[in-house]
């Protein structure tokens, strides 16, 4: 190099120097901003991303019948999942996994891709709640696919399946909208009652969740624990329902679809309540499947979804007649020996109403004509009365109102009257004194829940207690597993006339003695030993030219059962409602449902008894499961 | 042997192994706890590797490796050329050969020949009788390259091409109507490049830096983590292995573009103006090789290289810290990859060589 030409390199290279360091002390200002003038927000950025605070869910109290047989149980359930580290990502991967777990390739090479998009903190579920052969098949895959892992989470057992479906409900993840319009009762995904005492009884069931401060890494799992607050278990409580009991009208009713339900007069608990068809609560707690949408969700044939004894309005038909009777004791247009003439129909503002005995009854007292069942005998009743007294009458006894019974959405009974018709058809608000003669047989417009009935019923029992049903019996001591027992809910006094009783007992024992129900031999022999009181019902779902057109229908078409009463009928103990769907008569159809229930409470239940429940679990019907609770 | 390792520069190499051992420890940090978790060892190797060709380079003349610059030039851009057919594609860049296993990026090492060959042309004659045509036929030297390497695509690893340039002012001295031209020419030059040459997601990376909160989830989320690191590291970090950022991997590509990141957020303030105040003194003494070289080829080298380095260590330190845009830029030391250590080391042992003939003469 040319020594002249040294001294400018050197004084550019200086100039270069000089920009190197100015860089250099261009990185360092930057790196003083972040660090030392931002530091405080910077650090609360890293500490709001790594330090979580996550709830620790409270194990939910279990729910027994009023025996203490478990209804509801709590159990550990396993899962197939992989974690999120080890998803497969190569597609021949999933595609062997997917034949080994016989699933559709294309649909979990899709969950997995959405799991990776949206899945957060807990693992890819390949498949819940494992059953035996599950477990088994899992063990057989993770010994191929060494990725695939089994998680233990706890879950609702429904142990006695269909038995008691409608009453108990199921639990799920709670709803978005509730959630976003309650925000500080629940949070997401937090487990809550759906339907049935699960969701009444939510409160008492659900306890109080803990929380923990965990360190988490970015993908949401748990690296460490900073301290938590324990969860505090919810109240196991126990039902009135009895658990035999409920297996009696279940099996009474059988493939048949209708309602069963059975009070306790001492205080109006209810001892059994069945819903024909039923469902199983257990396979609402999975994703529900299409088959499942078929056969319960959208099935509108036999409607599973629909918990009879309080959704399900029925004409009462026959059942109906006590308190048209009733209300015309009171209202003074007939006397208990007034007699009234039945020549198998009669003819009321220029139209014929029929009795169902074509030939007629001939003259009849108020107690035969209970026991006869004699429509004519009602018809007159009714044409001496305004539709308006006879509401009062259902007022004053309940039977307009909600039972009040301790499960969600519970219909109203209809009672027609002149203020209701001018609201239901406001195109026809007149009332036709020809629709009150209807309504004295129970028909027309008027529609009861089994419960609403039932509960009726069981007034006539004790000479006019009003109960108010209900199904939350005590809670549980967790120390010694015994009921502490809490106050029934409080019933209405509205004394019936002894006079007026005497009658309307009298006529539902001559109904299983002599009258509708005595048809039947089952129901004879069941009365013979254990006398109870009822009336039979039957309520029509559509009209025919005859019986023989009748008897060509299609059974949808076919008339409902129904049979309301009381047992024993000296010093009743429980009164009960039965509704049989389409099938007929109510003294061949509904009453030996009614003498079944009869057989158990008073006879089998106390000569062959349930096992007790011993130790920590005994569930009475299914075979002993294979893992006890912790 | 003694020989060889008397050519070294002590002052190079303390501060060299120094930011190794920073490095080193980063990359330990950073892949613990992951499937990673022996990168530092790997990164290791590459480095006593890379030593040992910077050995080999201090001893040998510099004249005789300029003398090979033209054929290594060309066969660089053969080399440019065939990956773009035969290369491997990695998240939709074709910038790989895969050879044994071992990816190695053709770029990585052009950057420096290129500077080589550049530096030997220009240098060959005295400053004052290079013409304008031999000055405009060494930024076409420079820019063919560039264009190659935009094709794979590679954007960061183009720009880092620039710097070669420098040594037209270090030559010709700072003209006002150059910085006219250049502010023109990155004008015109960034809307045709915006209009024309850019792919959707350099676009995209533009963007986010403009407004680096707009896009949280995605490209945005990588810087944003990166200065939550960053800034959470306060005076004197949160401690070797304990930064939560790292530890809990919120920070993403941790031991290659966002390494610095590790050692700022576990190390704080303090060790980043240990790390910077290390760079500037290995700046500060290429450019003393640059000042004591004999020729004017070795100087341009020198200062070529000192450009270099400072684009790779202002870019990256700055892209981290958001102050620059997300450019993929490793940086030197603390990065793990093969490819770049080994030109990196390879640049080095020349400017040792360079330096070693300037003492013994």
């Amino acid at each position: 190099m040319d020594p002249r030409q040294r001294p400018l390199l050197r004084r550019r290279l200086g100039v270069f120097k000089v920009m190197t360091w100015g860089l250099v002390a261009f990185l360092v200002v930057i790196y003083a901003w972040l660090q030392l003038v931002r530091y405080w927000e910077f650090k609360q950025l890293a500490m709001q991303q790594a330090v979580k605070i996550r709830p620790i869910p409270a194990p939910r109290g279990l729910v027994l019948d009023r025996n203490g047989h478990r209804l509801v149980d709590n159990r550990r359930a396993l899962h197939l999942v992989i974690q999120r580290e080890d998803l497969p990502t190569r597609p021949e991967v999933v595609a062997s996994l997917a034949a080994a777990l016989q699933v559709d390739p294309e649909a979990l090479s899709r969950k997995i891709q959405s799991y990776r998009l949206a899945g957060k903190g807990r693992p890819l579920v390949l498949k819940e709640n494992l059953d035996e052969a599950g477990i088994a098949l899992a063990e057989r895959v993770r010994a191929r696919f060494s990725f695939l892992g089994v998680e233990v989470a706890p879950r609702r057992v429904y142990l006695g399946d269909e038995l008691a479906g409608h009453v108990l409900g199921y639990v799920g993840e709670v709803d978005e909208p509730l959630m976003k319009a309650k925000p500080d009762l629940y949070r997401l995904g937090e487990t809550i009652g759906k339907e049935g005492f699960e969701a009444s009884g939510n409160d008492k069931l659900k306890g109080v969740d803990g929380q923990k401060r965990i360190l988490v890494d970015q993908l949401g799992t748990e690296v460490a624990n900073f301290g938590q607050a324990d969860a505090t278990a919810g109240h196991s409580l126990f039902l009135t329902l009895d658990a035999g009991l409920q297996k009696v009208a279940m099996d009474a009713l059988g493939e048949e679809a209708g309602a069963v339900v059975v009070l306790d007069l001492r205080d109006g608990g209810v001892l059994a309540m069945y819903s024909s068809p039923s469902y199983d609560p257990n396979l609402f707690l999975n994703r529900l499947s299409q088959d499942m949408v078929d056969r319960y969700l959208a099935n509108n044939l036999t409607r599973p979804m629909v918990n009879r004894p309080i959704q399900g309005i029925y004409a009462p038909g026959s059942t109906f007649k006590l308190l048209v009777a009733l209300a015309a004791l009171e209202k003074r247009v007939v006397t208990p020996q007034t007699v009234i003439y039945c020549a198998g129909k009669k003819n009321f503002y220029g139209r014929d109403f029929r009795c169902d005995k074509p030939t007629g009854h001939g003259g009849l007292s108020m107690v035969q004509a209970i026991a006869q069942s004699c429509d004519v005998y009602f018809y007159e009743l009714a044409s001496r009365m305004d539709i308006d007294d006879i509401y009062a009458t259902a007022e004053k006894y309940g039977l307009t109102e909600r039972t009040g019974l301790d499960l969600p959405q519970e219909k109203r009974t209809r009672i027609p009257s002149r203020a209701w018709k001018r609201k239901a058809a406001p195109k026809d608000p007149k009332w036709y004194a020809g629709e009150t003669i209807s309504v004295g047989i129970g028909q027309g417009a008027v529609g009861v829940t089994p419960m609403g009935l039932a509960r009726f019923y069981a007034l006539l029992a004790t000479r006019g207690k009003l109960l108010t049903p209900h199904l939350f019996y005590g809670f549980r001591d967790d120390q010694t597993n015994a009921l502490e027992p809490a106050s029934p809910p409080a019933f209405k006094d509205t004394p019936l006339d002894p006079k007026h009783w005497a009658v309307l007992d009298e006529g539902l024992r001559e109904v299983v003695l002599s009258g509708t129900a005595s048809a039947n031999p089952f129901v004879r022999e069941i009365a013979k030993e254990i006398p109870f009181s009822g009336k039979t019902g039957t309520a029509q779902v559509a009209t025919f030219v005859d019986r023989a057109h009748y008897a060509r229908q299609a059974k949808n078409l076919k008339d409902h059962a129904l049979f309301a009463g009381y047992a024993p009928s000296e010093h009743p103990q429980i009164a009960f409602a039965v509704v049989v769907e389409n099938a007929g008569f109510g003294s061949t159809s509904a009453a030996p449902v009614a003498a079944k229930v009869v057989k158990y409470w008073f006879v089998d239940r106390l000569t062959n008894p349930l096992p007790p429940p011993r130790g920590k679990l005994v569930d009475p019907f299914a075979p002993l499961p294979t893992e006890e609770s912790p | 042997m003694r020989e060889r390792f008397r050519a070294l520069d002590s002052r190079l190499l303390w501060v060299m192994l120094a930011l190794i051992a920073l490095g080193t420890l980063t990359l330990y940090s950073a892949g613990r706890n992951t499937p990673q978790a022996g990168i530092w060892l790997k990164q290791s190797l590459w480095n006593l590797l890379g030593m040992l060709l910077m050995l080999l380079l201090a001893t040998t003349d510099p004249r005789r490796l300029f003398r090979y610059s033209f054929p290594s030039y060309l066969l660089g851009l053969v080399a440019l050329a065939a990956v773009l057919v035969i290369g491997k594609k990695i998240g939709g860049a074709t910038r790989w050969f895969v050879i044994a296993g071992q990816t190695f990026q053709p770029s990585e090492l052009m950057k420096w020949v290129t500077l080589l060959y550049v530096s030997h042309r220009l240098g060959s004659k005295s400053p004052e009788t290079v013409g304008k045509l031999e000055l405009f036929g060494a930024v076409g030297l420079v820019v063919f390259p560039m264009l190659l390497i935009q094709r794979q695509p590679d954007l960061g690893m183009a720009l880092s091409f620039l710097p070669i340039l420098l040594l037209i002012p270090l030559m010709k001295g700072f003209r006002a109507r150059w910085v006219v031209a250049l502010l023109l020419l990155l004008g015109v030059g960034g809307f045709g490049a915006w209009k024309v040459a850019l792919k959707p997601y350099q676009k995209q990376r533009v963007l986010n830096f403009l407004d680096p909160s707009a896009d949280l989830q995605g490209k945005g989320y990588q810087v944003n983590q990166s200065r939550i690191a960053i800034g959470s590291g306060g005076l004197i970090g949160k401690g070797f292995t304990s930064g939560s950022q790292t530890q809990l991997n919120f920070l993403p590509v941790k031991t290659t573009d966002f390494a610095f990141s590790v050692w700022a957020e576990e190390r704080g303030f303090l060790g980043v103006v240990l790390a910077l105040g290390l760079f500037g003194l290995l700046l500060s003494r290429i450019l003393d090789a640059a000042r004591e070289a004999h020729t004017h080829a070795e100087a341009y080298f020198c200062a070529g290289a000192a450009g270099i380095f400072s684009l790779h260590l202002l870019v990256n330190v700055g892209m981290v810290a958001g102050a620059l845009p997300n450019k993929g830029m490793v940086l030197p030391f603390f990065s793990a990859g093969g490819s770049s250590t080994l030109s990196f080391f390879l640049a080095l042992g020349l400017i040792m060589g360079i330096l070693h003939r300037s003492r013994v003469k």
